[in-house]
C-alpha cells in the first residue's frame, strides 16, 4: 500500500506561525501601551543612577568623566533586568484578570504566547535603553562606539534581554501571585547587578566574589556592552584574562547566547507545562 | 422551541466523543473516574453536578488544558490529546470566570479571537458586526471591556466564542455569579444559540432550572462518575408522576423502613436529612398520604408535588444539589 507523505512548505509554516505571533504581540503591545507604568517605572532608577548618582559619586570619589560613562552602561545592566521582570509581571496579571485561559484555548502552539510576549518585552527594553542613552548624551556623558562596537552592544543587549525575559516568564509561570513574584525581583534583578561589575570592575571584589561574578550572565553582558559602547576591554580581561579581545568578546557572547537560549527554552517548557494540569 | 435531533443516523461524526475519560490529580485525587458519552451535532448536552463532581475537569480535558490520565476524547473527530490544535480550532469556550482583556475594547477582544482561530480577515468585521448586533452589543462593542457590566461582559464573551463559528461550544457554568435578572436574560440568549445549525453545546451547571430549560440530554456527575444520563423529561419520569414528601420527627431511617415493610414505599424511596421522599406513580399520591396517616408515623409534615431534577439528583447521590454547590 502506498503511503502518502505530506509536508508543509517552510514558507507556509512560517506564515502560519507569524500571523498568530503578530496578533499576540499586537495584543500585548496594546495592553502595555495602556499601562504607562510598564514603560516608565523601570526607567526611573537607572536614569536617576546615570544622571544624578554617578555624577555625585564622581565628585565624591574624585574620579574622571570615564567613570560616568562606565556607570551609564552599568545602569543598562539594571534597566534590562528591571524591565523584563516588569514584563513578566504582566503575565501574572493576564492569568489573574486577563484573557490567559482564552489564549490557552486558542488553536495555536502555546509556546507562541511566550514568543509574542518576548518580542514586546524586547521592543520596550530597546525603547528604554535608547531613552537612557539619549538622557546620558544630553547630560554630556561620552560614548566611544564604532559601528562594530554598536553591533557587539546590540547583540549582547538583545541576547541578555532574551535570557532575562526567560527568567521572568519562568518565574511568572511558577509563582501563583503578584506579591510572591515582586518579592523575588530584588534577588533576581538587583543583587546580581551589584556583583557583575556595574559600579566597579569585578577585580575590585574579594577574590571569591570575583570568581563567582564570572558565572553571572550579567557580568559578560556588561563587559560586552562596555566593549561595544566605550571600547573598554577591561571587563572582558577581568573575566577571561586573555590578550585577544575578539576571542574574549566571542566567548562572553557565547555565554550570553547560551543563557538566552537556555532560559528561553526553560521558560517555554515551564509555561506550556503550567498550562496543562 | 426545541430542535429535533435524530440520534439513529449519524451523517457526521459525533461532535464530542468521550470514552473512558479519567483524570487523577497528584495525591491520588480522582477527579474524573472513567466517563463515556457522545454529543451529536446540534445537541445541547448538560453536565450536572455539584462543585467537585468533575465537571470543570471534564471541560479542561476536552479543551486540552487538563491532561487525561486515561481514555480518549474527540471534538469533531479530532483527538484532544493527539491533535490538540485541530480540536481547539473547532471549539470555543466560555469560561466560568471572565477571561477577557478588560483594557481592550470589546471589538478588539473579538478580533483577536477571530485571528487566532484563523478566520478570514476580510469577513471578520462583518461577522463581528452581525454577532454583536444580534446580542445587543452593537453600541457597547467599542467600549473597553472593563467598563461593561457583568451581564454585558458575559454576552461579549459569548459573542467572542461564536466569532470563530465553532462546531462545539463549551459553556462552563455560564451564569454563576450573575444576578437573577441578568441570569435569565443570559439563559434566553443561550437558548437562542440552539438555532445555529450544527453547533453542539456542552453546558456544565449546578442550576437545575438551567439544565432543564436548555439541555436535550443531561449527564448527572457525582464524585467523578456519570451516575445517570438521559433527557431531563426521562430522568424526571424515573421519579414517577408525583412525589410524597414527609418530614420525620423521629429517625427518618426508621420511618422509611416502616413505610417499606408496610408496602407504602418501594425501593426507590429515600431519605435526606429528616425528609423522606416517596416517588409515586399512577396518581397514587392520595392513597400514599392516607396510608401514612393510617400508620401513625412520627412525621410533622406531609406534602405532595411533581418530581424535579433535584429529586433525581437526590436519589442518585444522596445529597441535595443546591446544598453541595
Amino acid at each position: 500500500m502506498a503511503t502518502i507523505a505530506t509536508t508543509v512548505p517552510p514558507a507556509t509554516a512560517r506564515r502560519a506561525l507569524a500571523r498568530p505571533v503578530g496578533t499576540l504581540a499586537g495584543r500585548r503591545f496594546q495592553l502595555t501601551a495602556r499601562t504607562p507604568r510598564e514603560l516608565f517605572v523601570p526607567l526611573i532608577t537607572p536614569i536617576l543612577f546615570a544622571l544624578v548618582i554617578a555624577p555625585a559619586l564622581r565628585a565624591a570619589l574624585h574620579t574622571g568623566p570615564a567613570y560616568e560613562s562606565f556607570i551609564a552602561v552599568g545602569t543598562i545592566g539594571l534597566l534590562i533586568p528591571l524591565n523584563t521582570m516588569f514584563s513578566g509581571l504582566s503575565v501574572i496579571v493576564d492569568r489573574e484578570t486577563g484573557a490567559h485561559r482564552e489564549l490557552l484555548a486558542a488553536p495555536i502552539p502555546r509556546s507562541l504566547l511566550v514568543v509574542a510576549n518576548l518580542l514586546v518585552a524586547l521592543a520596550v527594553t530597546a525603547f528604554q535603553v535608547v531613552t537612557l542613552i539619549a538622557f546620558a548624551l544630553a547630560r554630556g556623558i561620552a560614548f566611544d562606539a564604532s559601528p562594530s562596537g554598536v553591533g557587539w552592544f546590540f547583540v549582547s543587549g538583545v541576547l541578555f534581554s532574551v535570557g532575562m525575559y526567560g527568567v521572568a516568564e519562568t518565574l511568572a509561570s511558577r509563582v501563583p501571585q503578584q506579591e510572591e513574584y515582586i518579592a523575588r525581583v530584588p534577588a533576581i534583578a538587583i543583587v546580581p547587578w551589584f556583583l557583575a561589575g556595574s559600579l566597579f570592575p569585578i577585580s575590585a571584589l574579594p577574590a571569591f566574589l570575583a570568581w563567582f561574578a564570572r558565572f553571572l550572565p550579567l557580568t559578560h553582558g556588561l563587559a560586552l556592552m562596555r566593549y561595544g559602547l566605550l571600547g573598554d576591554q577591561t571587563g572582558l580581561a577581568n573575566i577571561w584574562g586573555m590578550s585577544n579581545v575578539t576571542v574574549m568578546a566571542s566567548l562572553s557572547l557565547g555565554v550570553v547566547a547560551v543563557f538566552a537560549a537556555g532560559m528561553l527554552a526553560v521558560s517555554i517548557r515551564v509555561f506550556t507545562r503550567s498550562a496543562l494540569r | 422551541m426545541k430542535i429535533d435531533i435524530d440520534r439513529s443516523s449519524k451523517p457526521w461524526p459525533a461532535a464530542i466523543e468521550v470514552r473512558d475519560l479519567a483524570k487523577t490529580y497528584p495525591g491520588d485525587v480522582e477527579a474524573v473516574r472513567g466517563i463515556d458519552f457522545d454529543v451529536v451535532p446540534g445537541e445541547v448536552f448538560g453536565v450536572l453536578g455539584p462543585n467537585g463532581a468533575g465537571k470543570s475537569t471534564t471541560i479542561g480535558m476536552l479543551t486540552s488544558t487538563v491532561r487525561p490520565t486515561r481514555g480518549t476524547a474527540r471534538l469533531g473527530g479530532y483527538d484532544v490529546a493527539r491533535q490538540p490544535l485541530a480540536a481547539r480550532r473547532v471549539s470555543s469556550v466560555l469560561f466560568q470566570e471572565p477571561a477577557i482583556d478588560r483594557m481592550l475594547s470589546g471589538r478588539r477582544n473579538l478580533e483577536i479571537h477571530a485571528r487566532l482561530w484563523g478566520q478570514d480577515p476580510a469577513t471578520t468585521s462583518a461577522r463581528i458586526g452581525e454577532i454583536t448586533e444580534s446580542m445587543g452589543l452593537g453600541e457597547l462593542v467599542d467600549r473597553p471591556a472593563g467598563t461593561l457590566s457583568g451581564g454585558e461582559r458575559r454576552r461579549l464573551e459569548i459573542a467572542r466564542a461564536l466569532v470563530s463559528e465553532p462546531r462545539v461550544l463549551f459553556l462552563d457554568e455560564p451564569t454563576v455569579g450573575l444576578d437573577p435578572r441578568i441570569r435569565h436574560e443570559l439563559l434566553d440568549l443561550i437558548a437562542g444559540l440552539r438555532s445555529r445549525s450544527g453547533m453542539s453545546i456542552l453546558l456544565t451547571t449546578h442550576y437545575l432550572d438551567e439544565a432543564d430549560r436548555l439541555c436535550d440530554r443531561l449527564a448527572v456527575m457525582h464524585q467523578g462518575r456519570i451516575v445517570a444520563m438521559d433527557s431531563p423529561a426521562a430522568l424526571r419520569a424515573d421519579m414517577g408522576d408525583e412525589i410524597v414528601e414527609l418530614r420525620a420527627s423521629g429517625p427518618p431511617g426508621a420511618v422509611l423502613a416502616q413505610l417499606r415493610s408496610s408496602g407504602v414505599a418501594g425501593n426507590d424511596a429515600f431519605t435526606v436529612g429528616s425528609t423522606v421522599t416517596i416517588p409515586v406513580t399512577n396518581g397514587g399520591a392520595a392513597r400514599t398520604v392516607a396510608a401514612v396517616h393510617d400508620l401513625e408515623l412520627e412525621v410533622t409534615a406531609i406534602s405532595t408535588r411533581t418530581p424535579t431534577l433535584d429529586d433525581v439528583y437526590l436519589r442518585l447521590t444522596g445529597g441535595r444539589l443546591t446544598d453541595a454547590a
